[in-house]
């Protein structure tokens, strides 16, 4: 069974004085499965917030429909397996973590006598043990960001739908909520998350979900996109000119500059050594020769700006080649 | 009920910690001038009631004040910050939320109200006031007035500004004392149709005046059952639709 269920889901708000209505969401489709992890990825304003509050029943869609667990969004028996991380969370000042975190029990029906232990439990996945009495008021913006994920998971919900979560952390924050993350895709939950950091999406998505002003252009598994470029070689070499390329164009999947540097992909292992051997000829310095796959980003770029990997890129700094792992060939 | 008191006792918290009960120490210090300075001053009979008439009042005016203050913030704040995210989005319904809110603020207010009245008791004993147990009369009708007027608030806060909120609940409440004046000079002096919004301004807005018991209490004149049960019973029903208008509003709301 689909955990989460969107549906043809259109959205529009109305303008000042209500004299323009702009349709935000046209028509966006698609589901999570048990024990997945679903990244929501698309440029600012592409509407990703807005999909996850219809998810939430913060918004109503004007049409399609949204289920988790089978049942509608909203519906309170759905919201008690369901945690939520907004972007940029509001945690109370006032309290302190403990009292906020048992706030959040209180609200998700945890019964009386787990709440305390689920409490000392989230607060020690979020690592912030030492901070448990101290009012949130002085908490710095990556705490905030880590008692914010653990009111999430405090109830054990069985689907997370984070909104960007790892704003505001620095690299040990993101290690750890990465490290969370998986550790409760390996307890079966599902997870739906947005996020701007294509490699931390890219360790942890099963599949990504690409939307692109208010409509979803392509869902890719990471798998598939790994194999992308499979059989691909990647030659990076110096003074080189692209002109000079012409005559192997035809062994060559894309071709990208950056500052002094060309990025040749070759389309298969076999063909390497007739490149290798061109750029040499051609006075080139040859500098690493690896294994080429595409990225998360290279596919995300490519829907979003048109850049398609394979395409042949003339000119130009942008670097448009891909991962490349760090064993050699030949 | 477990979830409503939740939000009840965040809201209590957040007002309490937000040194909300130091306005205790500007009505300890207005009962001081007029148990020290204010009684000596005075004649006769009126030495000992000077000091339940302040202490009423004040009572009634800072709990008033006091819940404009803390309740024209009460959803907007909330929904301004995205905090009522993180709890919408749990199984709690909105209704649940507005009553918690609600009797988040009413505690406060309780409890505000309970160590002023300690004040006022201490200060009559010391001033030489007769205690009756009218005065604990009229304070529970101002807890009532009190209550009707957070109401109000989480009325219009569910839709407007802080700002606006406490406007529109100052002008209920001020068309509400008045209403009923304006309605016999509307008989007196006005003409059909002015009789006819007269009429409807009475019988829409909060009569205040109904709770006021206070000339009672500092006189100690008689008063019957009915002058107490029956603006608490009105206190409490209006408090009720207001909290159900306010829920009408709030469950279609959404959050962009």
């Amino acid at each position: 069974m689909e955990v989460l269920q969107v549906d043809g889901v259109r959205k529009s708000f109305r303008g000042d004085m209500s004299l323009t209505v702009r349709e935000v969401l046209h028509g966006v489709s698609f589901t999570a499965g048990s024990g997945e992890i679903l990244g929501f990825l698309g440029p600012n304003g592409a509407g990703k917030t807005t999909t996850i509050k219809i998810i939430l029943g913060l918004l109503r869609p004007d049409t399609g429909s949204v289920r988790i667990f089978g049942r509608q969004s909203g519906d309170r028996s759905a919201m008690k397996m369901t945690g939520y991380l907004p972007e940029n969370p509001y945690i109370y000042p006032h309290l302190t973590l403990t009292e906020f975190l048992m706030f959040c029990a209180d609200l998700s029906e945890v019964p009386g006598g787990e709440a305390e232990a689920r409490v000392r439990h989230v607060i020690s996945l979020v690592g912030l043990e030492e901070h448990s009495r101290r009012r949130t008021k002085g908490f710095s913006k990556g705490m905030l960001q880590r008692a914010a994920l653990a009111q999430v998971m405090i109830h054990d919900p069985d689907l997370l739908i984070l909104d960007e979560p790892f704003s505001g952390l620095d690299p040990i924050g993101r290690k750890t909520v990465r490290d969370i993350l998986l550790d409760l895709k390996g307890r079966g939950k599902t997870i739906f998350f947005s996020s701007h950091i294509l490699p931390d999406m890219e360790a942890l998505c099963d599949r990504a979900c690409i939307i692109k002003d208010g409509a979803v252009i392509r869902t890719v598994g990471l798998a598939e996109v790994f194999r992308l470029g499979e059989g691909m070689v990647e030659v990076a070499a110096r003074d080189c000119p692209l002109s000079e390329l012409d005559p192997v164009s035809s062994y060559l999947d894309s071709v990208a500059v950056n500052g002094e540097e060309v990025f040749i992909v070759v389309k298969r292992q076999e063909l390497v050594r007739t490149v290798v051997q061109h750029l040499y000829n051609c006075g080139a310095e040859v500098l690493r020769i690896a294994n080429h796959h595409p990225s998360l980003e290279d596919v995300f770029m490519g829907e979003i700006a048109g850049l398609r990997p394979g395409k042949k890129e003339e000119s130009g700094g942008k670097h448009f080649a891909g991962h490349t792992s760090g064993g050699g060939v030949q | 009920m477990r979830k409503i008191w939740s939000v009840a006792l965040n809201t209590y918290r957040e007002s309490v910690r937000e040194k909300l009960l130091y306005l205790v120490i500007i009505y300890a210090l207005a009962l001081m001038v007029s148990v020290f300075i204010l009684s000596p001053l005075s004649v006769g009979a009126a030495k000992g009631k000077i000091v339940t008439d302040v202490g009423l009042a004040g009572i009634s005016i800072l709990g008033i004040l006091t819940a404009i203050i803390v309740g024209s913030n009460l959803v907007h704040k909330e929904v301004d910050r995205k905090a009522v995210l993180m709890v919408l989005t749990r199984p709690v319904s909105r209704a649940g939320y507005l009553i918690g809110k609600f009797t988040g603020v009413a505690l406060s207010l309780l409890v505000l109200t309970g160590i002023m009245t300690a004040v006022l008791v201490v200060m009559m004993l010391v001033g030489g006031a007769p205690l009756t147990p009218v005065v604990f009369m009229a304070i529970g009708l101002s807890l009532i007035e009190i209550g009707l007027i957070i109401s109000v608030m989480v009325f219009f806060s569910t839709f407007t500004t802080p700002l606006l909120t406490s406007f529109f609940t100052i002008c209920i409440f001020v068309a509400g004392s008045l209403s009923g004046d304006l309605r016999i000079f509307a008989r007196k002096f006005g003409g059909k149709v002015m009789n006819y919004v007269m009429d409807a301004l009475y019988f829409i807005l909060p009569n205040m005046k109904v709770f006021n018991l206070r000339h009672e209490a500092v006189h100690g004149l008689r008063y019957s059952p009915a002058e107490v049960l029956l603006p608490a019973a009105y206190g409490i029903v209006y408090t009720a639709a207001m909290i159900y208008f306010a829920w009408l509003v709030f469950r279609r709301r959404e959050f962009s």
